[in-house]
């Protein structure tokens, strides 16, 4: 439906001519159907049309396929989230916000040890107590459940022993708090106490008492939980590199710090039905573990996912006090309310993994990236939750957005008796993301060239392959640098501002909806399906299972229905708390939602916009390939006057079958490699960002204040830059907390030393930076209208930036984070000490000439944006392989090109003796190749 | 969430009233508390830390909320010290910088200078002390070691992270006292007391009533640094004050806080400047104060770190008070 809609109907003035006939585009018409706050249909906005299908709106990207579908009403529109009425007015229903007739109060009785078996639990003084309904532990629900199918390792209750300090032991549920707490200290229990593992390094060792056993899976006697190695291309080419970076890394564990700690109400109901509230990113998991542990079939529950304030990652493990509330509510056969304190939020934790991440990086003559080596050994804690994913993933996602000669991965997650670890924000990608920009930084450096310029001379280009396999879509990386370049006067200020003050840049690469289901068949069931249903009113009813947590999920969905069909954003009405009217949808993690549910949207109305204009050519006899929809009407494209309205043709359409029906789903297309572990990381389409940070340090006493940062993010097509805007800002702050005051502390005894807001360090309004958002549309083939996610990329590159903005500032990298005032001034210390003590205001600022590849990094780049321009607009459609840039052939496998091209997943004998930390764990070996469980 | 365990709270209208009241509950043996804005002691009380059965609030006592030059009455609400325009200069910047807005609107003079030491191995609910078998400063009758400085539970070395104590006393103000024994003045440095478990001189059922400065206090110079992680809420981790009548350096005083378990006056390091305070003794004189303080792991930063900003924080402040005084 090219050649542009000239027509503009409903324009007030000039309606008739004197020879008495119509003014195209000029003619009063009757009010459309019912529904919006406006009686009259507003004009066709040209403004939010494409350019490719006669609107106004630049295209710089190329077109999209579904241009066609757009109507000028919602997408790329800024508007407030639908739900954000119910916030503001305090009326939104969080999970203490569920009150039901007659509920008492759950309580959890929690392990005061780190490691301990229980040998009894004695629970007759606690159900003597009045007021106690019901009392359970570990022995009503011994089945285990876990949010990833292969590492099933958690109860509803400790069944054999406690993992941690923290972990659940018994609950009780009693009429009120005070006597719940009160029967917390009468539970008598016999412990049997054993010795606690905290280290993650420790935990590559063999121990008497493994944390967990896996059985003929398990790694030696150790409490390795999941091991990973990869490694692919040319490695001969690290090789005498001509610049190198080596720097050992130690992160400290972060929480996601949401505003609305975990809650959950649980109701068996008359008819004998589990009816569960519980804010939850995911609850279509927490649906399938309550079958599995309370035994009873999933259709005999129903989920209700309450408002959710924040969630961060931090509530998409299906959780054991879920359980708890519902063994206690069938056993009291009342309602159970349980409330979580702020401590009791840091001990079911799931926060990023403390990590030891070691990256070693090359370049050669041509200041190309030979090679990316990285180790990362990161504390799981007491559960395994998403870990198996999370060792992928801190390897995996180093492989964009920059061509790699080489790759070498090794990852290790191990258990420790802590708190559990989990998916938080960027999940996995961030630590080792952090690390990997500031060795670039630092081999920029060596190379005495421009940081922004060494990677802008190595960008893979869009529609290309990396290094391990993923298929990279639409990629706004080059544009993302060069805005942000302009944006902070970068080339006024790196390395010439006087010492404390720097400026640093970073960059991030992340998912975009993880290509797997995990519970099901990608061939087989799709990831998302929506429902949409049309009544007489004219309202729309969109089911769906996406769990907006706050991100606006339910807003782009209502956006993209309201687009396609060209309805106010009223009319749409989104139904997504209730696993009974919900269709099965993997819920909010991996940044998907907006990718795959908003496309199942998008074919569900385009469903219902087909037999709307079918009903509407019944009516005017024109085809549907020349009818318009706008606001709530539908017209001949070349006489706009001849049309039906809205209500009109849907009351056409509905004739003989009542409220019309549809429904859609997404599924994403075969792609990646086949090596074991190919599918981590895998995603219909990456976001791209970077971001430059200005930071003012205070060199006596190392205290860092971030005072700019200018944050580019590519989201393919802002959808609701407002909305994405937001999520940039957010994950700024997030990250920033991580890289300069959060941390979860444990002590030398190994308790967790700080479980509170005002111990844990979340940077407040103060410190937040001025943030300029920069939104880059790459417009992805796949996604939605073009648009990808914004929800965690955004997230990366704020670590680095601000890591290599300190090193601008004071001349010291600094390798360990959060880079806290007391480990600023620590090496600080040690760099005057190294200068003959001088004092640390006399400290020289680091300067940059440029040395002679300066010129040809400019020079490939200049010719890299070429390229990238036309493979973006599909100008140039040859097949780009990482390799290209080194010399390769993209048409032909590697493997045949060189010898020694890799796609390895374990390492060869020789090479044991040269792993790194997390290495070492290839170093035990299974059981079933020990000769031990079979 | 956290459930506030039950007490009673009892409002007297006069200090009269107060010091009845609290005779009658130390004539019956009841435990009490004072609360002024709360915003210390409820904290503490969710997370069921030395609970007692009543609490008396000096919120209704008529007339202890001055705010003067010379006097501020010990209910003054810091937010309103902040704004004032007849405190000393010295007192409004460190109120200022105590905690957030939300918090200064409540909290008061009085509860500042008493507020609890604190210790993280203290400052936590009633399940994690239980994990750690409790500790000395709040042993629930086991006789538990101190967690800081193990094998031993004789002394407490909770740190003391009110903002205001050192600003008291380089102004060299006064601390009155009252109680059903009658009343008393100490000066400010003399108002502290070892260890983090007694912190103060104040006898059972005696309050602070107001803060006196000397009718010269005005001509005095002062500045205040304070080191945290945040600068919109946290407690400090070091904390100097410094203040002078310019041009006479005999004044001069210096005093820190959040090092230890009681804020502390340095008069002896002041006295070895020999009455000649110039920009050539600043670093001599902040080195002397760095090493006379000793700082235990129980804060958030680290206590060589804290230590080693104690220099830092009171070189800025000297330098302040005599660049202020050029």
């Amino acid at each position: 439906m090219s050649g542009g809609y000239k027509q503009q109907p409903g324009a007030a003035r000039g309606t008739t001519r004197k020879d008495g006939k119509r003014v195209a585009g000029k003619q009063k018409f009757p009010p459309p159907g019912s529904g919006g706050s406006n009686p009259n249909m507003a004009p066709r906005d040209l403004d939010w049309i494409p350019e490719s299908v006669g609107g106004k709106e630049p295209q710089p990207a190329g077109s999209h396929i579904h241009d066609r579908y757009r109507t000028g009403t919602s997408v790329g529109k800024p508007r407030a989230l639908v739900d954000s009425h119910a916030k503001v007015t305090g009326q939104a229903w969080y999970g203490d916000d569920v009150r039901l007739q007659n509920e008492i109060i759950g309580k959890i009785l929690r392990s005061p040890h780190h490691y301990a078996k229980i040998k009894s639990i004695d629970t007759s003084k606690v159900e003597a107590l009045p007021g106690v309904l019901a009392v359970a532990t570990g022995q009503d629900a011994p089945n285990t459940f876990g949010v990833l199918p292969v590492t099933k390792d958690e109860h509803a209750m400790a069944v054999e022993k406690v993992r941690h300090v923290g972990d659940l032991v018994a609950c009780v549920a009693a009429v009120d708090e005070a006597t719940a707490m009160e029967a917390l200290n009468l539970f008598e229990i016999e412990w049997e106490v054993l010795e606690p593992v905290f280290d993650p390094k420790k935990g590559l060792e063999d121990q008497d008492e493994p944390i967990h056993w896996r059985g003929k899976y398990h790694v030696g006697k150790t409490n390795v939980q999941k091991r990973v190695f990869q490694e692919f291309g040319d490695r001969s080419l690290v090789e005498e590199p001509s610049a190198s970076s080596h720097g050992k890394w130690r992160m400290e564990g972060v929480h996601h710090g949401f505003t609305e700690p975990h809650a959950v109400v649980a109701h068996w109901d008359p008819n004998g039905r589990l009816q569960l509230y519980t804010p939850q990113q995911v609850p279509h998991y927490a649906h399938r573990a309550l079958s599995t542990v309370l035994e009873v079939p999933m259709h005999q529950i129903n989920v209700i996912r309450t408002f959710v304030g924040g969630g961060f990652g931090g509530k998409s493990d299906p959780f054991p006090h879920e359980m708890c509330a519902a063994i206690l509510a069938r056993k009291a056969g009342r309602p159970v309310r349980i409330n979580f304190s702020r401590e009791e939020v840091y001990w079911i934790n799931r926060g990023r993994h403390p990590s030891h991440i070691e990256v070693k990086m090359t370049a050669d003559e041509d200041a190309r990236i030979s090679g990316f080596d990285i180790d990362a050994l990161i504390d799981g804690g007491g559960f395994a939750s998403f870990g198996h994913v999370t060792s992928y993933y801190n390897g995996v996602l180093a492989t964009a957005p920059y061509e790699l000669g080489s790759f070498h991965y090794t990852g290790a997650r191990v258990w420790t008796n802590k708190p559990a670890s989990g998916a938080m924000r960027g999940h996995g990608a961030v630590n080792t993301r952090c690390a990997v920009e500031v060795g670039l930084d630092e081999m920029s450096e060596q190379l005495e060239v421009d940081p922004i310029d060494l990677r802008l001379a190595n960008l893979l280009p869009p529609h290309s392959r990396t290094i391990s396999g993923f298929r990279i879509t639409s990629n706004g990386m080059r544009e993302a640098l060069e805005r942000v370049r302009e944006g902070s006067n970068w080339d006024q200020k790196f390395r010439q501002m006087p010492l404390g003050k720097g400026i640093g840049i970073g960059c991030g690469f992340f998912i975009s909806g993880s290509g797997l289901p995990i519970h099901w068949d990608p061939n087989r069931f799709p990831h998302a399906t929506v429902h949409m249903q049309i009544d007489m009113d004219g309202g729309v009813t969109v089911h769906t299972g996406a769990a907006d947590i706050g991100q606006g999920s339910t807003t782009a969905v209502a956006q993209v229905v309201s687009e396609v069909l060209a309805l106010p954003i009223e009319m749409i009405h989104v139904r997504s708390h209730e696993s009974d009217t919900s269709p099965v949808d993997l819920g909010s993690y991996s940044s998907r939602v907006t990718f795959m549910n908003a496309n199942a949207a998008i074919r569900a109305a385009l469903d219902i916009r087909e037999k709307l204009l079918n009903a509407a050519w019944e009516m005017i006899g024109y085809h549907p390939d020349v009818l318009v929809l706008n606001d709530r009407r539908i017209y001949y494209k070349h006489d706009p006057a001849v049309g039906v309205s809205y209500l009109e043709a849907l009351h056409k359409a509905q004739e003989d079958k009542g409220s019309l029906i549809a429904s859609g789903a997404y599924r994403s297309p075969p792609m990646g490699g086949v090596h074991k572990g190919a599918a981590a990381g895998l995603a219909p389409a990456y976001s791209f960002s970077a971001y430059v940070a200005e930071v003012d340090v205070d060199v006596e006493t190392g205290l860092i204040s971030c005072t700019d940062v200018w944050a580019a993010h590519d989201c393919g097509k802002a959808l609701n830059p407002l909305a994405v805007e937001g999520q940039i800002i957010g994950s700024c702050h997030m990250g920033l907390g991580q890289v300069l005051s959060e941390k979860m502390v444990y002590g030398r005894t190994g308790h967790l030393q700080n479980p509170n807001l005002l111990e844990y360090k979340i940077p407040s309004v103060h410190e937040m930076p001025n943030v300029t958002p920069i939104i880059v549309e790459s417009s992805d083939p796949e996604g939605p209208f073009g648009a990808k996610e914004a929800g965690e990329g955004p997230l990366l590159p704020i670590l680095p930036a601000v890591v290599n903005a300190v090193y601008d500032a004071i001349g010291v990298r600094i390798r360990e984070l959060p880079l806290t005032p007391d480990v600023v001034w620590k090496a600080i210390s040690a760099k005057t000490k190294s200068m003959d003590g001088i004092d640390p205001t006399d400290l020289p600022a680091p300067r940059l000439n440029h040395g002679p590849l300066q010129a040809t990094l400019v020079e490939r780049g200049n010719e890299h944006r070429e390229r990238d321009k036309k493979r973006q607009r599909s100008e140039d459609t040859s097949a780009y392989v990482n390799g290209v840039l080194f010399g390769f052939d993209p048409e032909r496998p590697m493997e045949d090109q060189v010898e020694g091209w890799k796609t390895a997943v374990e390492p060869v004998p020789e090479q044991l003796a040269e792993l790194g930390l997390a290495g070492k764990a290839w170093l035990k070996k299974e059981q079933r190749h020990m000769g031990g469980e079979q | 969430m956290m459930l506030m365990p039950p007490f009673e709270l009892h409002h007297p209208k006069s200090v009269e009233e107060a010091c009845e009241l609290v005779s009658s509950f130390m004539d019956s043996g009841e435990s009490f508390d004072w609360v002024a804005g709360g915003t210390d002691l409820l904290p503490n009380y969710k997370w069921h830390i030395n609970v007692k059965k009543h609490v008396i609030s000096l919120a209704k006592i008529s007339g202890t909320d001055v705010i003067s030059m010379t006097e501020i009455g010990a209910m003054s609400r810091l937010g309103a010290i902040t704004e004032s325009k007849d405190v000393h200069p010295l007192i409004a910047e460190a109120a200022a910088k105590v905690a957030s807005s939300l918090i200064r609107n409540n909290a008061t003079l009085g509860g500042n200078l008493c507020v609890d030491t604190r210790c993280f191995w203290f400052n936590q609910s009633e399940d994690w002390r239980r994990s750690i078998d409790w500790c000395h400063k709040e042993d629930c009758g086991t006789g538990s070691d101190c967690r800081v400085i193990p094998n031993q539970n004789t002394l407490c070395v909770a740190t003391y992270q009110g903002d205001l104590a050192p600003s008291l006393m380089v102004l060299e103000g006064t601390i009155h006292l009252i109680g059903p024994n009658g009343s008393r003045e100490v000066p400010a440095e003399e108002f502290f007391q070892l260890d983090g478990i007694t912190r103060n001189v104040l006898q059972e059922g005696e309050f602070v009533l107001k803060v006196t400065f000397p009718e010269n206090v005005s001509e005095r110079v002062g500045s205040y640094h304070k080191l945290r992680v945040r600068e919109s809420w946290d407690f400090p981790e070091a904390g100097v004050s410094a203040a002078w009548i310019p041009g006479q350096s005999e004044t001069l005083r210096v005093a820190s806080t959040a090092l230890e378990s009681i804020p502390r006056l340095h008069s002896e390091q002041v006295a070895e400047l020999s009455g000649d305070f110039s920009a050539s003794k600043i670093t001599d004189l902040s080195v002397a104060v760095m090493k006379s303080i000793k700082p235990v792991n129980n804060t958030a930063l680290n206590p060589r770190y804290r230590k080693a900003m104690v220099k830092v924080l009171a070189k800025r402040s000297l330098r302040k008070i005599l660049e202020a005084s050029e």
